[in-house]
Formats: structure tokens, C-alpha cells, sequence
């Protein structure tokens, strides 16, 4: 990775974190706000594959831990077992499908909340799980599938232009 | 075998990305790191404030004009100014009612009157929790202003929370309605402790410790009970009863609690300057 697409990965991640910090954190669905971090290693898991979307989801969720009141690491262990499972599980998909950003950050958003309340109430936060666990998947999901289009076309920009793990590089190149 | 090293590289990144995570939340919970995570954490909180200041600056005023832009679409031109004038005169009356409800908060915050003696330093709520899974609220103050971790923070009503992250200028304050909020309280005459528990935000708190048939009625009023080395003074008023039953088989009673700070509407805030070790 050289330095001009370090610092496009870090703009779209800061503009990510901005947006989540401002505007997400305002708009309150049932007492849940959208979590927009959550597509960042789904959109690069689908770009890049299986390693990037891990690596996008450690250092992504960094970042979000910095922010947040829940333990330190529990974002970027998550984001990281969610971008390289995005990643595994498109890997043999036509990634030039309409459908499968929207799906991916559909059921990838529902794994991670239930995940990040699952672990985090292991790791001492019980209350965790009372939080209405369902809702808040169940609204994250449907914001991040609405907003996961544009979401994988700015991972897409940022993102090196290599051929891709297990994938050939005209079919990753369909969604940049 | 070229192929073979690409199928497992991903593989590769997972593991050592999976233990550096693993590694991180395992030294924070011990402890042993807590001090550098805080450390970033509130570098990150203190980078942070002004660029989300600045963007809220400029996002709202853009937010508002567009609303009008599509509340006037399709009125005549003399109807826009005319109905933009009511619009403006409505807002006007709507931002001096709140002015007058901030006033009011401000004015309660600074004149509590069961802080007694102790310091208090008021603070503005400058956003509501940032996690859907925890029930916090970021204030105005922070380490600069004499905050420090676990200080307890009240406003007009009684105990908010306590602070959990302190930084430069800002600070997180859990509220008592967080799961993982616990207050120890006295009730009743002439005095038996409980523990006050959060069920998360928005819904009511839940008493422990409470031995069956006990006769409590609802109203009753639970204070903190400030026992040595405790987190909260004594004698802040917590919550009031709302339900209490004894389960079949229960070993205690059931109670559910409204919080006495209203913790949904909170604008202003004050952090007493509450050291444990030094009552």
C-alpha cells in the first residue's frame, strides 16, 4: 500500500467517524441511532476480499473504540472477524450483483450487533444484552443496507487497485 | 503452491489481527493498560470536540434551510414570505421557550440543595450516548475543570450518574439508568441499605438487596447512602418507588424505581467534586 492510498483509506475512515459522531448520533429511530461504522469492513470485505476487510475492520474499529463507552478492542475484534467473513462469504458471488452490497451490510450489521452484545457481555458488560439487542441489529441493518451502495464506492475508491484474494482482479474491479 | 500462499494469507492477517484485538481488551480489562487506553480515549475525545462542533455548525443551519426549502416548495411567493414570517415568529417563540427551559435547568443546576457544602462545577450535556449500547451522556467539562474519573454528577431531581471518562475538556457520565450503573442507597425509616441498579435507557431502575415483605409504598424516596469509601455522598436523592411485589419463591422483593433527574431531557448537569478517600 503506498502512501497516497494510506491516506484515501484514512479520508474515508475520518470521513466515516465524522458523519457517525455528527449527524448519525442525531438521528434516533426507537431509541436507536445508525452505525455506519459497521460497513467499513463489510465494504471492504466485498472490495478487497477476506484479508482487507479484516484489516479495514481492525483499524476502522480502532478508531470507533476510541469513541465509544464499551470495552477498548471489542469494535475492532468484531470488525474484524465481520470484514473477513464478508470477505469469505462473497468470495465466489458475481460482486458486480446489484443486490449483494445491500444484502452483505443487511446481514452483516445484524451479525455484528449481536456479536458486539454477545461479547461484550462476556467481557463484564451484561447490560449489554438488554438493550433492546434486536431492535437495534434490526435498525442498524436497514441503515446500513440504505446506505451501503454509495458505502462500497468510497471503500472502492480507497482501496488499493490490486487483484484481490481468491478473486479475479476484472470481477473486484466491478464494484469500485 | 503460489496459490496455496494466497488462500492462506487472509488467513494469516485474521490471526494476528484476532489476537492483537484479543491482546487489547484482555490488557484493558485487567486493568494494566486501562490508563493508556484512557489516555487515548481521551486524546481522541479532545481531538475530537472541536470537529464535531464545527461540523454540527455547519450541517444544521444547511439542515434547516432545506427543510424550508421543501416545507415552501409549492406556496405562492407572497404565501413563502408570509408563512416564512410565521415560521420565523414560531421559532423565535419556540427558542425563547427553551431559552427560558435552559434557564430554568441552569438555574436548578446551580442551586441544588442536597449537595450542601461540596463543590459543584455545572456543565452543559453536549450529546447523549454515543453507543446503542450503553447509556451515557458527554458533558462541557472535563479534567481542566477540576473532573476527575468516577466523580458523581446530579442535576435538578437528584443523582445523574457518575463520570467514567475524563478528558481535557469533556467527560462521559454513565447514567444511573445504564445496566452497569449500581448505587448503594438508604430507604425507609430509620434506615436500610439497598443497591440501585440501571435496565438500560429509558426504562426504570430496579432495587436489590431488599428482603421480602418489606413494606415499602410507592413514592418512598431512596437517597445514596455514602458509606465510607463510597462513590456518591450520602443523602442525594436517587429515585422513588414506583412498583414493589414479592415473587413466588422470590428471596427478594421486587422493586422498580423512577429515576428522580429527569434523564431523558437533561441539558444541564453538575459534576460534584466528590473525593471517596477524603469525605
Amino acid at each position: 500500500m503506498t502512501a497516497r492510498d494510506a491516506s484515501r483509506v484514512s479520508l474515508v475512515v475520518l470521513a466515516f467517524i465524522v458523519v457517525q459522531q455528527t449527524l448519525m448520533l442525531d438521528i434516533r429511530i426507537g431509541g436507536v441511532h445508525p452505525d455506519i461504522m459497521v460497513l467499513l469492513p463489510m465494504a471492504a470485505g466485498l472490495v478487497g476480499g477476506p484479508g482487507r476487510g479484516a484489516t479495514m475492520g481492525f483499524g476502522s474499529g480502532l478508531v470507533a473504540d476510541c469513541l465509544l463507552p464499551t470495552p477498548f478492542g471489542l469494535s475492532a475484534f468484531i470488525g474484524t472477524l465481520i470484514g473477513f467473513g464478508v470477505g469469505l462469504a462473497t468470495v465466489a458471488l458475481d460482486r458486480s450483483s446489484w443486490w449483494l452490497p445491500t444484502m452483505a451490510a443487511l446481514v452483516g450489521s445484524v451479525l455484528y450487533e449481536v456479536f458486539y452484545a454477545l461479547l461484550g457481555s462476556i467481557l463484564g458488560q451484561p447490560q449489554m444484552l438488554h438493550v433492546g439487542v434486536a431492535r437495534t441489529a434490526l435498525l442498524v441493518a436497514v441503515c446500513n443496507a440504505v446506505l451501503a451502495v454509495p458505502a462500497v464506492r468510497m471503500v472502492g475508491w480507497a482501496l488499493p487497485k490490486v487483484s484481490t484474494e481468491g478473486m479475479p482482479t476484472s470481477t473486484a474491479g466491478s464494484l469500485r | 503452491m503460489a496459490k496455496l500462499r494466497r488462500s492462506r494469507r487472509p488467513r494469516t492477517t485474521l490471526l494476528i489481527l484476532l489476537l492483537a484485538s484479543i491482546t487489547i481488551i484482555t490488557l484493558d480489562a485487567r486493568g494494566g493498560f486501562g490508563r493508556i487506553t484512557s489516555g487515548v480515549r481521551s486524546v481522541a475525545a479532545d481531538t475530537f470536540a472541536p470537529i464535531r462542533s464545527g461540523v454540527n455548525d455547519i450541517i444544521e443551519p444547511m439542515g434547516s434551510f432545506l427543510a424550508g426549502s421543501v416545507h415552501y416548495g409549492a406556496v405562492r411567493q407572497q404565501n413563502q414570505k408570509l408563512q416564512q414570517q410565521i415560521r420565523q415568529l414560531q421559532q423565535q417563540r419556540a427558542q425563547s421557550v427553551q431559552t427560558e427551559q435552559s434557564l430554568q435547568q441552569l438555574s436548578a443546576v446551580l442551586h441544588l440543595p442536597y449537595v450542601g457544602n461540596l463543590q459543584t462545577v455545572p456543565a452543559e450535556v453536549i450529546d447523549y450516548k454515543s453507543s446503542n449500547f450503553a447509556a451515557t451522556i458527554d458533558i462541557s467539562v472535563g479534567r481542566d475543570d477540576g473532573v476527575q474519573y468516577n466523580m458523581p454528577v446530579v442535576a435538578a431531581g437528584g443523582l445523574v450518574g457518575r463520570v467514567v471518562q475524563a478528558n481535557h475538556h469533556t467527560a462521559t457520565v454513565r447514567l444511573i439508568s445504564d445496566g452497569a450503573s449500581l448505587v448503594d442507597v438508604l430507604y425507609g425509616t430509620p434506615g436500610a441499605y439497598a443497591a440501585v441498579t440501571g435496565e438500560g435507557s429509558g426504562k426504570p431502575l430496579s432495587a436489590d438487596l431488599i428482603p421480602i415483605n418489606t413494606p415499602l409504598t410507592v413514592g418512598e424516596l431512596f437517597v445514596t447512602s455514602g458509606l465510607n469509601g463510597a462513590i456518591f455522598p450520602p443523602n442525594i436523592p436517587v429515585a422513588r418507588v414506583t412498583s414493589s411485589k414479592t415473587g413466588v419463591s422470590a428471596t427478594e422483593e421486587s422493586v422498580t424505581l423512577q429515576p428522580l433527574a429527569d434523564l431523558t431531557n437533561l441539558r444541564y448537569v453538575s459534576v460534584v467534586l466528590w473525593d471517596p478517600a477524603s469525605p
